[in-house]
């Protein structure tokens, strides 16, 4: 596989019209990523996800350098909530619209120069060597949107075997209001999708981002995240990871100001042989600020779980209120989860919890709603949607809860 | 309309009932008395299908064997118990459950399923007629509930599903004067020809506002005496240790 990933690297750069200094970035983080390779478990952030052999056993071939074109796209996913939308085909954008925002207040970019780095993450360098053209948000002082923005991920039907790198940077300033909704609707082939985002949330600015992955589909995501907070800034976030066969969520935020806050709700929702993580980093830097974490995950049939969940507590950052639980329930022998929470705290006056929980679903429980006339299979789901019900009802938008809802098959 | 024969049942090698006979017919109201550990939970289990017992003998609901039918199957048939301890459901809302039971029901017997309008028009007499507050149903199943206010939900559920044979199983245990009074009056209304209740408690109390026709004491997994009220009484004064 190496040498065909250089053989489209090289395809790439003859393709693309890069300035040299450009090129030399993308030569550099190209080398990297190749001496490194695909993450495998020796490496303690992707030791319940060894991608490398994941990806081998999934892949002859990754073509990163396909050729730019479209065919038909199912892009049956009908959302009833009024939004603006930017919509990615192929990790190419093919369309942005925010119709429903003042145009003087939203600065949208698309951008293909890249600033030098090298990551540790290899995921991160191959991001650099691929991405071309990507997006640049920036919502300005005082500006609050008026309506959600959905970030729509399409594939085309007949894509396989392909490579995607996308990029998308999003900067808040201060005192401005956005919600995202990341939907994503790929097709049944497998391909492995890489996505980045890098988030600013300025001095008293909100962002609530919702991260749906609802739709069947046999692809393999990373998807990493960087958000800054700055004082008195809030990030909600919430994830539904459940269509995908491999999604690995990496969030890093970091509340480098006072009184910043994050609150952290996710569920993993699993059957098959599907494979699913999520990982948080947590970085409270300054004092007075608070993380909540909540993660429950239902694992059926064959699927894996993995929750890595950590908090770093600065020195300086006293007063820090950092809690996270995870709770799954286990429904089949053959599932597997993963629970990691790990607390690293250099202040001496701070607030943090973790704890974890695994179990069955209770079996006096099925009994009582059988009686009622329910079947075996719908007090199952009755109980387990109840389970993840509370990590829905803490969703503050609520045209997105009733949305969740309804793709969960929850009456309301 | 329930015939037992001979009902034995053991759980892990303990036996608990003994070879219990009982017959109900429609429009009965039986009442089976007895000590704690004397069976009567186990009764009710088994009659509502619960796993977990080594179950021998007969036991025939309208000339079904009940014993072969799953506790789904129990519910669909007609049978309901009024649980002694209703279980908390986090995360389901009440409602939703309300109209998923009788739906499951409904469809079960062929009859046409309860749209969100009649459902709601269903729900809202009920909860009048057993002077039940009707905004408890918009929170999370029994979670949070008082002792009273989950019987009083039995009832509720009871009065909705309208079986043929009621199970109430202590149904009576920590209620207030008050409460005891409504749910008595709930089973009341629903006393006609054909329903038939079978009524598990410790004490006279309950009875006093549920007349039943026939009054059973269950000692050591069997059926020791029968008669009518007054059984009941007379078990009052006597207690159940020097009972013979």
């Amino acid at each position: 596989m190496e040498n065909n990933i250089k053989l489209n690297f090289e395809n790439y750069l003859n393709k693309k019209n890069f300035s040299s200094s450009q090129k030399e970035i993308k030569e550099i983080s190209f080398n990297n990523f190749i001496k490194n390779g695909f993450p495998n478990k020796r490496q303690e952030d992707w030791k319940f996800s060894d991608l490398k052999q994941i990806i081998t056993t999934n892949f002859e071939d990754i073509n990163f350098s396909k050729k730019e074109e479209q065919s038909n796209i199912d892009k049956n996913f009908i959302i009833e909530i009024e939004h603006n939308k930017i919509v990615f085909i192929d990790g190419i954008i093919s369309k942005i619209d925010f119709s429903y925002e003042d145009e003087q207040q939203v600065v949208v970019e698309q951008n293909s120069d890249l600033e030098k780095e090298l990551s540790r993450n290899s995921l991160l360098n191959l991001n650099t060597a691929f991405v071309s053209n990507y997006t640049k948000i920036l919502v300005k002082s005082g500006y609050q949107f008026k309506k959600p923005l959905i970030l729509f991920n399409y594939l085309s039907n007949n894509l396989n075997n392909v490579g995607i790198n996308t990029r998308l940077n999003i900067k808040l300033e201060d005192d401005a209001l956005l919600n995202i909704i990341n939907i994503s609707n790929e097709n049944l082939n497998n391909n492995f999708l890489n996505f980045r985002q890098k988030i600013d949330i300025g001095r008293n600015s909100i962002l609530k981002n919702y991260s749906l992955d609802i739709n069947e589909n046999s692809n393999f995501k990373y998807s990493f995240k960087d958000i800054h907070l700055e004082k008195n800034s809030h990030l909600e976030y919430f994830i539904l990871s459940k269509g995908s066969k491999f999604l690995k969520h990496d969030i890093n935020c970091s509340l480098n100001n006072e009184f910043g806050s994050v609150v952290l709700n996710g569920i993993i929702d699993l059957d098959d042989k599907k494979h699913h993580e999520i990982k948080t980093n947590i970085n409270h830097n300054e004092e007075n600020c608070k993380s909540y974490q909540l993660i429950k995950s239902v694992l059926n049939e064959n699927s894996k779980g993995i929750y890595q969940g950590k908090i770093y507590v600065n020195s300086k950052a006293q007063k820090t209120d950092g809690y996270q639980l995870s709770r799954a329930l286990l429904l089949s022998d053959e599932v597997e989860f993963n629970a990691k929470p790990e607390l690293e705290i250099y202040a001496d006056d701070v607030k943090c919890s973790h704890g974890s929980t695994s179990g069955n679903v209770d079996e006096d429980s099925i009994f009582y709603l059988m009686s009622r006339g329910l079947s075996y299979e719908q007090s199952k789901k009755l109980l387990t949607n109840g389970f993840l019900n509370e990590v829905i009802e803490k969703i503050t938008n609520n045209e997105v809860k009733s949305l969740v809802k309804k793709l969960m098959g929850i009456n309301e | 309309m329930l015939n037992i024969d001979s009902l034995k049942a053991k759980i892990e090698d303990k036996e608990i009932l003994k070879g219990l006979n009982l017959n109900i017919n429609p429009g009965e109201v039986h009442a089976i008395m007895g000590p704690n550990g004397s069976g009567k939970s186990t009764l009710s289990n088994i009659l509502s299908g619960k796993k977990g017992y080594e179950v021998n003998g007969t036991v025939t609901f309208e000339g079904e064997d009940l014993l072969a039918l799953e506790t789904e199957e129990r519910a669909h048939k007609g049978i309901f118990l009024a649980f002694q301890y209703p279980l908390e459901i986090p995360g389901v809302n009440t409602n939703t459950f309300l109209k998923t039971s009788i739906n499951a029901i409904k469809k079960a017997r062929g009859e046409k399923e309860l749209d969100a309008i009649e459902f709601l028009k269903l729900i809202k007499q009920k909860s009048l007629e057993l002077k039940f507050d009707e905004k408890i149903l918009s929170r999370q199943l029994n979670v949070g509930f008082s002792g009273g206010e989950k019987k009083k939900n039995e009832i509720l559920q009871m009065s909705i599903l309208n079986p043929k044979l009621s199970i109430l199983d202590e149904t009576d245990s920590g209620l207030d004067i008050d409460a005891l009074r409504i749910v008595s009056e709930g089973v009341n209304s629903l006393r006609n020809k054909e329903n038939s209740f079978l009524i598990i408690t410790h004490y006279q109390r309950l009875l006093d506002y549920i007349k039943p026709d026939f009054v059973h004491v269950l000692k050591n997994g069997q059926i020791i005496k029968s008669g009518d009220y007054e059984l009941a009484k007379e078990l009052e004064k006597v207690g159940y240790e020097d009972f013979n």
